[in-house]
């Protein structure tokens, strides 16, 4: 009885004011339709935490190969002595940050001084389970290296072989493990 | 109180536009928001989040939902593309007999029925072709390569310029009269000695493939909806979509399902052109009086003569109005279609637009053009031409036209063959002109336009500069600065506020659509040009519409420029602009206004002449002046009519905005046009097609409910 009372008290209500009501409740649930999907859906400041550490990369990306495009084609060499071109301390430690591959043939040459490990790539098929270039702050090197296994071919052994890299490839565009002294 | 009590309706505006703006300034843009990372890109990112829905993987960034909705709708176009996908490779395996390899052959039903589909439609547009400009493979299609090899003589010669020509001439006279018959022949001999006979022929072949089966369809689905209301109700949501939906949208799935080519185009055309057909036929069917219908039953027509001896006949001219709405929807697909490689004047202009060669695009513009006014014209005319049933004439009074077609055909064969000897050793002139033989103006145009580069170039440059950078960048930058809750809220609103809940249901429904969909960004930006067409459209179209009814001529005038203007396919708009402003925004901004300007001053000048000519003269005998008379009678009563004018000018001016992605913009149209290189764009397409229609729904929703409202207030409903 009272809910008809309600109603009809509402229909009574001139048809502007009931329009204006009308609006301010539609309003209101969209209002909380969008409180209960930010509740679902939205990820606020953890996002803000993810993107700025995205972008922070993205920058410090964008200026190591910078810094890779102006550097000078051929092989970089971490210390006096050879023709070739030769890296400053803090060059050297921005090269190591920026380098991500690591070439066969710098492979092939730290395989040389480990015989075991030479032996599982040769029959493995030449093939590497990861790789690592990583700038040691402590010691103010750069040390590369890479892993392999047998497990490909039946051979239940992994080794990891690194050392310091000593020289580094530029072909302009990137920079690559040149030279990796394992000894 | 007392002015919340007088003026209640502005009171509702301003809390809506108060809520509106409130939410903008209160819901700060997120830190991580970039336009161009937005969520139409589809690229992997650590960043971005995940969800799983109908086993498809959507990736997205998440904002503050406030800010923007996710892409709850991100899986859909996966999904068409899917099932695309499955439709066409995989459905219903059957058996097949393949006759070049003499076996059965499995292969998915929709494949096969697509093949049969793309054969039939090839055969259809090449024996037109062939008939018209020659060539072997119909002939080849009945025989082999063998026997045309053996008897070259079969190849079909095609007809003479002149003979079809003559047939124009005629069919104009025979329709309308002199003037359209002298208009025919000129249109026909710029063509031919142009040099632009073949591609012609190739863009009419197309159309007279496409318009009778458009036409066809058009009317016998239209019939079935006028007889049943279940198909009409289930009819009528996708004749809204598709009336709204830009065509090259309808391009991407066409493109998976017939491939590309002439065939994929007719096909791709029929379901752009049926839509119009079968409103028009609805409307005419409607139309026929009930004296008329019950004049039929009474003479004892069953349901089978009723319509097509009674309700078809009494609707003619509705039906062929709808005819001319079929060819002029052709004529425009037939630039478009150039996209998917169908032949013709659209794909020369194609050609030309891509190498910049302003005068040779302007050559074909303008030949397609001049075809689609004769056509427009002819097809007018018929619609307009009463039957005349002369019993009492002689065979060579009746058939006259045919007897003088007849011998055009046999002077133009004379002619042609005439010609083999004149023109020894080079082109026959007098059969066809070739496509690089006639005399070209490219030159002088290209000379044009660089003129003006030299001449103007700082003045437009500086026009160019102030545009973009003072008034389109800032506009941009607002729409994209709108929370999607504040947009909501506004558009809601509104449908509340001018058609009630029903009205704020579907514009919510509408708008969600488009706020789920990952392109919401985009969307915004392919609005907000809109818009600014639509505003400064308006503008002018309402301006040049009063001033012109001030005069009964210049009214008659302008109605008929509008008339020329719009049937000009939409792509020719852009080649004036792209002499004059290069490639940026501004030529499209300028594209979308002189094409949406068109119905706005239609329009208006119709509207103006609606008023009814009793109020003109109480009005002059109350001793209003004329600006009284404007701004007192004429804009309040007419306005209802102008605003479905501007709901016009929104469809054109997002038409060309979608067009102008071919400039290279930055909105909904873009991602259309990639989807059109994208071998998965057929869902993408579709559902950027899709959100477009609803933007143009959400604004037609809006008008015409207001415009119901209005009229009814000022009982001219």
């Amino acid at each position: 009885m009272s809910k008809e009372n309600y109603l009809n008290k509402l229909k009574e209500l001139p048809q502007d004011l009931r329009q204006f009501i009308g609006l301010i409740l539609i309003t209101l649930i969209i209002i909380l339709s969008f409180t209960i999907l930010n509740g679902l859906f939205g990820q606020g400041d953890d996002l803000v935490k993810r993107m700025k550490l995205e972008e922070e990369r993205i920058a410090e990306e964008k200026k190591l190969s910078a810094l890779i495009s102006k550097l000078p084609s051929g092989i970089l060499v971490t210390f006096d002595g050879t023709d070739h071109h030769k890296l400053t301390d803090e060059i050297y430690e921005q090269v190591c940050k920026a380098t991500k591959l690591i070439p066969q043939r710098a492979i092939m040459g730290a395989n040389f001084l480990n015989h075991r490990a030479h032996e599982i790539y040769t029959i493995n098929g030449n093939k590497i389970d990861e790789t690592f270039v990583k700038w040691d702050q402590e010691k103010g090197r750069c040390f590369a290296g890479f892993t392999v296994s047998g497990n490909n071919v039946g051979v239940d052994e992994s080794i990891t072989v690194s050392g310091e890299a000593l020289s580094f490839l530029s072909t302009g565009i990137d920079t690559r493990v040149y030279f990796i002294k394992n000894f | 109180m007392e002015i919340l009590k007088k003026y209640p309706k502005l009171f509702q505006w301003l809390f809506l536009l108060l809520v509106f703006f409130g939410l903008c300034f209160a819901i700060d843009v997120p830190e991580t928001y970039k336009f161009i990372r937005g969520q139409a890109e589809f690229v992997k990112d650590p960043n971005q989040s995940t969800y799983v829905f109908l086993g498809k993987e959507v990736r997205y960034y998440a904002f503050d939902v406030f800010w923007r909705l996710p892409p709850l709708l991100g899986w859909l176009p996966i999904w068409i593309n899917d099932s695309l996908f499955f439709l066409m490779n995989e459905w219903m395996p059957l058996e097949f007999w393949n006759e070049d390899t003499q076996e059965f052959k499995t292969r998915p039903l929709l494949l096969e029925v697509s093949r049969k589909l793309t054969f039939f439609m090839t055969f259809l547009i090449e024996l037109i072709r062939e008939i018209l400009i020659g060539g072997i493979n119909t002939i080849v299609t009945f025989t082999g390569w063998d026997w045309i090899s053996d008897n070259p003589w079969a190849e079909l010669p095609g007809l003479p310029w002149t003979i079809v020509t003559a047939g124009a001439v005629l069919l104009s006279y025979h329709l309308s009269g002199k003037g359209l018959a002298l208009f025919a022949g000129l249109t026909m001999v710029y063509i031919s000695i142009f040099g632009q006979w073949k591609p012609s022929m190739q863009t009419l072949s197309f159309i007279l493939v496409a318009a009778p089966l458009s036409f066809i369809f058009g009317l016998g689905l239209g019939i079935a909806a006028f007889r049943n209301k279940r198909v009409e109700k289930a009819l009528y949501p996708i004749l809204l979509v598709m009336q709204t939906m830009p065509q090259y949208a309808v391009l991407v799935p066409a493109m998976v399902l017939f491939g590309v080519g002439d065939h994929a185009a007719v096909i791709i055309t029929m379901v752009v052109a049926i839509p119009p057909m079968i409103l028009l036929t609805i409307l005419g069917l409607r139309a026929v009086p009930p004296e008329v219908i019950e004049a039929g039953k009474m003479s004892g027509c069953n349901n089978w003569q009723l319509m097509f001896k009674v309700l078809i006949p009494t609707a003619r001219r509705d039906i062929l109005i709808g005819v001319n709405q079929v060819i002029m929807v052709c004529f425009s697909m037939a630039v478009i279609s150039a996209f998917i490689a169908a032949k013709g004047l659209g794909y020369n202009l194609l050609l030309a637009l891509n190498r910049l060669d302003i005068g040779l695009a302007l050559e074909a513009g303008l030949c397609i053009s001049l075809i689609a006014i004769l056509l427009d014209k002819m097809s007018l005319a018929w619609a307009n031409k009463q039957e005349d049933y002369f019993g009492n004439l002689t065979f060579i009074q009746r058939n006259k036209n045919i007897l003088f077609f007849v011998g055009t055909v046999i002077v133009g064969i004379l002619l042609a063959y005439i010609g083999t000897y004149l023109f020894k050793g080079t082109h026959n002139y007098l059969f066809e002109v070739p496509h690089n033989k006639g005399i070209s103006t490219a030159d002088f145009w290209n000379r044009g336009v660089d003129w003006i580069f030299d001449t103007f170039f700082v003045y437009i440059k500086a026009f160019n500069t102030w545009l973009i950078q003072d008034v389109l960048q800032p506009m941009r930058a607002l729409y994209l600065r709108m929370p999607a809750i504040a947009t909501i809220v506004l558009v809601v609103g509104a449908g509340y506020l001018i058609g009630g809940i029903r009205s704020a249901l579907i514009v919510c429904g509408l708008t969600l659509f488009i706020a789920l969909s990952p392109w919401w960004d985009r969307a915004l930006v392919t609005t907000y040009m809109a818009t600014f067409g639509v505003i400064v459209s308006c503008t002018i179209g309402f301006i040049v519409g009063t001033l012109s009814f001030q005069n009964k001529h210049s009214a008659s005038f302008m109605l008929g420029v509008c008339d020329i203007f719009q049937t000009f396919p939409s792509f020719v708009y852009l080649i004036p602009v792209m002499m004059l402003f290069g490639i940026t925004d501004t030529s499209v901004l300028i594209a979308v206004i002189v094409y949406a300007t068109i119905p706005a001053t239609r329009y208006t000048i119709e509207g103006l002449r609606s008023v009814p000519a009793g109020l003109h003269d109480a009005a002059t005998m109350s001793g209003v002046n004329k600006f009284q008379r404007l701004t007192k009678i004429e804009f309040p009563l007419a306005f209802p009519h102008m605003m479905l004018g501007i709901n016009q000018t929104i469809v054109f001016a997002l038409f060309m905005v979608i067009i102008g992605a071919f400039i290279g913009t930055e909105d909904l149209g873009q991602y259309i046009l990639k989807a059109l290189s994208d071998k998965n764009g057929a869902g993408i397409g579709l559902t950027l097609g899709v959100c477009v229609a609803f933007i143009a729904l959400i604004f037609d929703n809006l008008i015409r409910s207001w415009v119901e409202k209005r009229k009814k207030h000022l009982g001219i409903a």
